[in-house]
């Protein structure tokens, strides 16, 4: 609720508030209708796509909770580096909260400073707002600390909520996995004493088969995806892969399933939205989140397709299963920090040939023509790796083109210009 | 033979190229106005008759530049950085090597890179502040009392240049006029404006495109006080496109004719 912050310490709502209530709320719901229908506009949309967008639009159109999610004790997370399968080991699910709300960044605009990026600052503008359910009604906020901005968003988030501040590595050795073992072993005692229950062998091995029905469903996809180009559009993909944030994963993992048998059953050629002729781009870079997804949008309504997504909204957090080699415990809790850390390609790791090793297995893998680099203001770690990244592109004769933005929409007819011509380049090239 | 006509619609000026042949027969350029399909109607209507020819004659038309959608006399539009990069072929001087082209715009300052074959490998551009462009040449120009075709030869006259370190138009308008209240002879004024432009043009550069020659492009390409400017920032020759206001519109009419004498839609253009 407004005034529960430390803006007004006030219990009860004031005409002004109330207003800015109804004002956000509209503009909010306005920005995201907006995007969902030139989601829509794109056309051939498998019929399995429909119980995604719908959960898209119940939390940012409705702003209410998934059916999926009433009742249930809600963890937010910020990150694919916090390790789903904990959550629903301790009853509860989360809910991953970064955010691409222009309506909320221009809220959290002017708490955080001006370089700082606007992802946190629209989490910040949810948080302080108080108007949106999902981030409202989270029990704990699981922050990982992956860079400056995450590391004083936790610390802002913790005047209104319980934060738990989870320590990421810098580096990827076996030291920093034992480190992150224990950083998982705290996580789960805050978890159990969040929601009142107990973390047992039980538990654990259920919300690792949970999230791993997820992870197989997707890999179904991915397999589809790889074998058949321009299955999809690739910002129907995004819109699946969002959805996942908001869903229970057993609850996405059927909704998956549907996706992959009308797949399936279309067999080769029907209703596949790429044409020969359209470039196929990849993105990669800084967090692409919905109803922030004006890059992928353009990129496809400009004559290109989506081909492969990079970035940390898109497959990354889920194409990875927890290997577990000892079934002990503890040799789960090593498998899910393994799996958070080795084959993560963020940017927080000072190494990050990782990152590079996954690009280029993706341009090979989705036949990828052109990449697109998308850089949020102030998102400096993405920005620091760009120079290597076109470096190795250039190498493999791939064309990079950087794409700076941020959360509003007054620069998309500069991003239209780069990325026509970019489109075109590649037209050209062919 | 058919005529080919490549419309450049840029922020300030409408150009047009009418090539024949691969050669460019000639080039006109008008204030775009408010009605921009009108002018470039008109343009048209101005070849055909100059020239003795009638719309059957044209092969194709292509249209360029901002406000390239909405020329309906066009049969097709490309992007501005596709069109200058073909224009290339026909403007640049003999024995120049494709590498980079700078291409000075009304509002918009770009670097187009080019591969052995003058296919584009990639790009950067300038278009959120008018730093750097023809519009900052002609505000200058205006506060010192002369006319952009006169910029570049006074700051070659120069012997010591101001320093001008201000990024954006409105602080560098500001900085000029107080160099005007200090007195400040208005050639050394302008050198300094052009090495500033130098500067943050190259700025934009990217450091590991080192291969070929640079080429400029563009109105400001006409400034040769700012070609000096560029040779002395970049410490490289710097060479000069033939016709560089009409490099876009050139490449527009190149792109054209490669298209080839497609039956072309009459609609709109009334002859």
């Amino acid at each position: 609720m407004m005034g529960t912050g430390r803006k007004t310490g006030k219990t009860g709502k004031s005409g002004i508030e109330e207003r800015f209530a109804s004002r956000f709320l509209a503009k909010q719901e306005k920005t995201s209708a907006k995007y969902l229908r030139r989601v829509e506009e794109l056309g051939e949309m498998p019929e399995a796509l429909a119980p995604f967008l719908d959960t898209l639009r119940r939390v940012y159109v409705d702003m209410a909770l998934p059916d999926a999610l009433r009742g249930k004790t809600l963890i937010g997370t910020y990150c694919v580096m916090a390790p789903q399968e904990l959550v629903y080991a301790a009853g509860a699910v989360p809910v991953k909260l970064c955010s691409g709300n222009y309506t909320a960044f221009s809220v959290g605009d002017g708490n955080a400073p001006r370089d700082a990026c606007p992802l946190v600052k629209a989490v910040e503008g949810f948080c302080e707002t108080g108007l949106m359910p999902i981030y409202r009604d989270c029990a704990l906020m699981a922050v990982p600390i992956t860079c400056d901005c995450k590391k004083k968003i936790a610390g802002m988030l913790a005047a209104r909520s319980r934060v738990f501040p989870l320590q990421v590595p810098a580096g990827r050795d076996d030291g920093d996995i034992t480190q992150y073992v224990e950083e998982l072993y705290r996580f789960a005692g805050i978890l159990e004493d969040v929601t009142g229950s107990e973390i047992s062998w039980e538990t654990l091995a259920s919300g690792m088969r949970q999230v791993g029905r997820a992870q197989y469903e997707l890999s179904r996809f991915l397999a589809w995806k790889k074998a058949r180009h321009g299955l999809m559009w690739g910002t129907h993909i995004l819109a699946v892969m969002h959805a996942a944030s908001y869903l229970p994963a057993d609850v996405w993992a059927s909704s998956m399933r549907r996706l992959n048998d009308e797949l399936e059953a279309k067999g080769e050629g029907s209703g596949r939205p790429a044409s020969r002729k359209r470039p196929r781009l990849m993105i990669t870079g800084s967090p692409v989140i919905f109803p922030n997804i004006k890059v992928p949008l353009l990129i496809e309504e400009l004559g290109g397709i989506l081909a492969a997504d990079e970035t940390c909204m898109g497959e990354r957090g889920m194409s990875d299963p927890a290997v577990v080699v000892d079934e002990s415990f503890d040799g789960m809790m090593r498998a899910l920090a393994n799996r958070a850390v080795r084959p993560c390609s963020c940017p927080t790791f000072a190494d990050n040939t990782e990152r590079i090793y996954r690009i280029r297995q993706m341009v090979r893998d989705y036949d990828v023509q052109g990449v697109v680099y998308h850089v949020l203001r102030g998102c400096l770690v993405y920005d620091f790796e760009y120079q290597l990244v076109e470096e190795v592109l250039g190498e493999m004769g791939i064309p990079v083109i950087r794409l700076e933005s941020d959360y509003n929409e007054e620069d998309v007819e500069q991003l239209k210009i780069r990325l026509e011509a970019f489109i075109e380049l590649i037209k050209f090239r062919a | 033979m058919k005529y080919y006509i490549g419309l450049d619609g840029g922020s300030t000026y409408l150009k047009a190229a009418l090539i024949r042949g691969n050669e460019v027969v000639e080039t006109e350029v008008r204030s775009t106005g408010i009605d921009n399909n009108g002018t470039a109607q008109k343009m048209v209507e101005g070849f055909c008759q100059r020239h003795g020819f009638s719309a059957r004659d044209i092969g194709c038309i292509f249209a360029t530049g901002y406000s390239r959608k909405v020329l309906d006399v066009a049969d097709d539009d490309i992007s501005e950085i596709t069109a200058h990069a073909y224009g290339v072929r026909l403007t640049a001087p003999k024995g120049y090597r494709p590498g980079m082209i700078i291409d000075i715009g009304g509002q918009d300052s770009k670097i187009i890179y080019l591969d052995r074959d003058y296919a584009v490998k990639n790009f950067s551009m300038n278009d959120k502040c008018a730093a750097g462009t023809g519009k900052f040449m002609e505000v200058i120009a205006q506060i010192l009392e002369t006319t952009i075709d006169q910029v570049g030869p006074l700051s070659l006259e120069s012997k010591s240049p101001c320093d001008i370190n201000s990024t954006c138009v409105v602080f560098a308008q500001s900085e000029v006029i107080s160099l005007v209240a200090r007195r400040y002879d208005r050639r050394d004024i302008l050198c300094g404006m052009h090495q500033s432009m130098a500067k943050r043009i190259v700025k934009m550069m990217k450091k590991n495109e080192k291969e070929g020659d640079i080429l400029m492009t563009g109105g400001g390409a006409l400034n040769i006080g700012l070609h000096a400017a560029f040779e002395e920032e970049l410490m490289r020759d710097v060479y000069v496109a033939g016709w560089p206001q009409f490099n876009g519109a050139i490449g527009a009419a190149l792109i054209a004719s490669g298209r080839g004498d497609r039956h072309r839609v009459q609609a709109g253009l009334g002859l």
